[in-house]
């Protein structure tokens, strides 16, 4: 397997009850999954424990064959090569677009990181944006730059968090089936935290709905949307 | 216990540890001065304890008092007129009433006794034009009652901002209610805005008080045995640091006091809103004679506490210009500005590290670190005087033989430099950049770094790449607050101040109390106008800032 999250545990500080419990799944290379469920529910908290952003209790995580997390070992963010798009997309306010892609390509030298930009740019179709700055795009423009942001380093392992939840209904459909292409077409494993069901229909292979930090079914779209729905809406 | 060690070993890093000495500076002094109380005392504090200490607490508490009285009832009611009222100026009013903050209360003091002693203009006018000579007890402000007037005149601004932003975000429907209820405007005041402001009206009263055991300038020049007076004096006088230290102790545990009575007297009721829809006051037309009479008191007020000092400052700068303008006064002027630089940069930069660590690591300690960081704002300068050189001796005697060997003569080397200085400044004015950096790192949030640190950089890197470029206007707003402040700072400086130092505040003192107010005007209005520039720019942009 690709990705191994192992009886992963975790507690806020100030809270009584484990917001992850004994929480464990496999992910193969190329999958696209989707964590579907409330808010509360510790969807986000997982994207968190898998970005190295926070340190789960206990539980292991293995990506690409590479432990990142057990209970002795804490790989740092920066070294897990995990890239991750935030909700409000976190582009650098002060950098261009070519700025904001290019942040992430350290290793390379200056033309590969140049030709490494001109493709990602092409890939979201936005070549002619380089010289924006964030507050220059749209809404959807900054979305898919934050996305060429992330995908530029090659990290083994893409999270989404809530990706479509700033952007209004009739782009969010756009947008999603573009993003499922790109992924296909990249071929990179993704993780997609959201609670909108239509949003988990749409793009992934795998759903995985979580109800308080445990996992109530794992399977394609269409076996877990129907219980899923039956839950939200009687938790509603 | 795995996990406890895991997580003691990843938040153990180069920000907490540099974030750690920092508040072991800030602390070292202050323990010095608590445990100091203990120990046994000489004859010298059974002295003062006997014959002196009374006057101190009597003179202290008397200044407080008052001046909390006095500028509170400004403040407020400017304030309240301000915001519910609309009358003739009430936009120029909005932001000339926070002008008086530029004048620092010694410099007031000096302008005021200038303007009405037996030489000064009114009392020259009076013998001249209209042959009345007066009671020069009447005429004297060199006692208490002076200087609560100073006070309350030049330090209202505090709790005229403070409770005039919080009156600015209150909703109008509160005062439609109480009106709707029957209440006239006057019952509105005193029966829901004075109550709902309670909080903010109490923490600005208390900069205040604050700001008046702060106080050296103002009580030395009118003869006021205060705490911060009679700690230079048994210092300098009696040359007993022990005694000195003690009475710094006696004027910390009044500060924690205060700081106590602020808590309690805050309540625990929160007067804010759970939606940020809030329909904002919108201030009621007056016409007539009414509105000409608030249009009257604030020109009345603002002409006291601005106007009328300014002038009087400017007119004398203007007499003597030729005499004071010097190669001297340009070199006090650079030193002035470096110092104030110097300290400003520190003192940010150490806001910058503590600010970012407890920002990224939230924990008990990290709420610790910060409110250890605002500690020393609350401490009056002649208590961070006192114990920052006991210190500074104590460093220098142990290094005494480090300089021999390296034959370095004399062997007190810290206790005549400038870091001695600096060290009081960031322990005093700390708070003032931390907040200011603090703010700006509330405004970014976290999503920018944790970007960065997907992307592959560390914290430190992520700091250098994105957190300071996007921190800039914070950074610079820290450091303009923080200069301001070092400029116009007197008794640290007064008394750390290395051999052969001298800044625009020192010398303004110095002219002062050498009975030549005139020649002190020069070096007073240079910091005025660095400062009402500073003010008038910051309130400018917090206006433009949405609410």
């Amino acid at each position: 397997m690709f990705v191994q999250i192992k009886n992963l545990q975790y507690q806020y500080k100030n809270s009584t009850e484990p917001v992850l419990k004994d929480f464990s799944l496999s992910i193969e290379q190329g999958e696209i999954i989707t964590i579907l469920g409330e808010s509360g529910s510790g969807k986000s908290t997982i994207l968190r424990l898998l970005s190295g952003l926070e340190t789960p209790k206990s539980g292991s995580i293995t990506i690409n064959n590479h432990l990142i997390f057990s209970g002795h070992h804490v790989m740092p963010p920066e070294k897990r090569n995990v890239g991750m798009v935030f909700q409000d997309y976190a582009l650098f306010p002060h950098m261009t677009v070519e700025k904001n892609i290019k942040y992430g390509l350290k290793k390379m030298n200056r033309r590969e990181k140049q030709k490494r930009m001109e493709e990602m740019l092409e890939l979201i179709n936005m070549t002619n944006y380089k010289n924006r700055y964030p507050y220059e795009l749209s809404g959807g423009q900054q979305q898919r730059v934050a996305l060429a942001r992330a995908l530029a380093p090659a990290p083994s392992l893409l999270i989404f968090d809530e990706p479509f939840s700033n952007l209004d209904a009739n782009l969010q459909i756009k947008i999603r089936d573009e993003l499922r292409g790109i992924l296909k077409k990249t071929g990179i494993t993704s993780i997609f935290v959201t609670h909108d069901q239509a949003d988990a229909q749409a793009i992934a292979d795998r759903v995985v709905f979580i109800e308080k930090g445990v996992i109530k079914q794992v399977g394609k779209p269409e076996e877990v949307l129907g219980c899923a729905s039956l839950v939200m809406w009687a938790n509603s | 216990m795995r996990h406890g060690v895991r997580t003691i070993k990843s938040k153990f890093n180069i920000w907490a540890i540099l974030s750690l000495i920092f508040i072991a500076i800030i602390l070292i002094p202050n323990g010095l001065i608590a445990v100091n109380v203990f120990t046994e005392s000489n004859e010298n504090w059974q002295h003062i304890k006997e014959y002196l200490l009374k006057e101190y607490i009597t003179n202290t508490v008397i200044l407080i008092s008052f001046t909390a009285l006095f500028s509170m009832m400004i403040g407020v009611s400017l304030a309240w007129f301000v915001t519910m009222f609309e009358f003739p100026f009430r936009r120029f009013f909005k932001w000339a009433l926070i002008l008086p903050l530029a004048i620092p209360p010694y410099i007031g003091a000096y302008a005021y006794h200038g303007l009405i002693n037996y030489t000064g203009i009114i009392q020259s006018k009076l013998r001249n034009d209209f042959d009345v000579t007066v009671n020069q007890d009447y005429f004297s402000i060199m006692n208490n009652q002076g200087a609560i007037f100073i006070f309350s005149i030049f330090l209202f601004p505090y709790v005229y901002t403070i409770t005039k932003a919080f009156l600015q975000n209150q909703s109008s429907s509160i005062i439609e209610n109480a009106r709707l209820l029957g209440s006239s405007s006057f019952e509105t005041f005193f029966r829901v805005i004075l109550p709902i402001s309670r909080a903010a009206i109490v923490g600005s009263v208390t900069l205040v008080v604050l700001e008046v055991l702060n106080d050296y300038g103002v009580a030395n020049y009118f003869g006021i045995q205060t705490f911060s007076t009679a700690i230079f004096r048994t210092w300098y006088g009696m040359k007993d640091l022990d005694s000195a230290l003690k009475l710094a102790g006696a004027l910390m545990f009044l500060v924690i006091f205060i700081l106590v009575l602020e808590k309690v007297s805050r309540g625990r009721r929160r007067f804010s809103f759970s939606t940020t829809k809030v329909r904002p006051i919108q201030p009621k037309k007056l016409k007539g004679v009414k509105a000409w009479l608030l249009a009257g008191y604030c020109f009345t007020v603002f002409g006291v506490a601005f106007l009328i000092p300014f002038t009087q400052l400017l007119y004398w700068a203007f007499l003597t210009f030729e005499s004071v303008f010097s190669s001297e006064f340009i070199q006090l002027i650079y030193q002035s500005v470096f110092i104030a630089s110097i300290a400003s940069i520190l003192i940010v930069i150490i806001a910058l590290i503590i600010g970012n660590y407890t920002r990224l690591h939230k924990s008990l300690l990290t709420s610790l670190i910060s409110r250890v960081t605002t500690l020393g704002y609350s401490i009056p300068g002649a208590a961070i005087a006192i114990s920052i050189i006991t210190i500074f001796v104590a460093l220098d005697g142990y290094l005494a033989d480090l300089y021999r060997t390296l034959q370095i003569e004399p062997v007190i080397i810290l206790r005549t430099s400038l870091v001695m200085l600096v060290s009081a400044y960031i322990i005093r004015f700390l708070a003032i950049g931390y907040n200011a950096v603090d703010a700006g790192y509330e405004k970014m949030g976290n999503t920018f770094t944790e970007a960065s640190r997907t992307l592959g950089f560390s914290t430190v890197k992520t700091f250098f790449k994105v957190d300071l470029p996007m921190m800039k206007p914070a950074i610079f707003g820290g450091f303009i607050l923080v200069f301001i402040d070092v400029l116009k700072e007197l008794p640290l400086t007064l008394f750390l101040q290395p051999f052969n130092f001298a800044t625009l505040a020192t010398q303004a003192y110095k002219y002062a109390n050498d009975e030549r107010v005139h020649e002190a005007a020069l070096a007073s209005i240079l910091i005025i106008i660095v400062s009402g520039i500073f003010i008038f720019v910051s309130h400018k942009l917090l206006e433009k800032e949405p609410a």
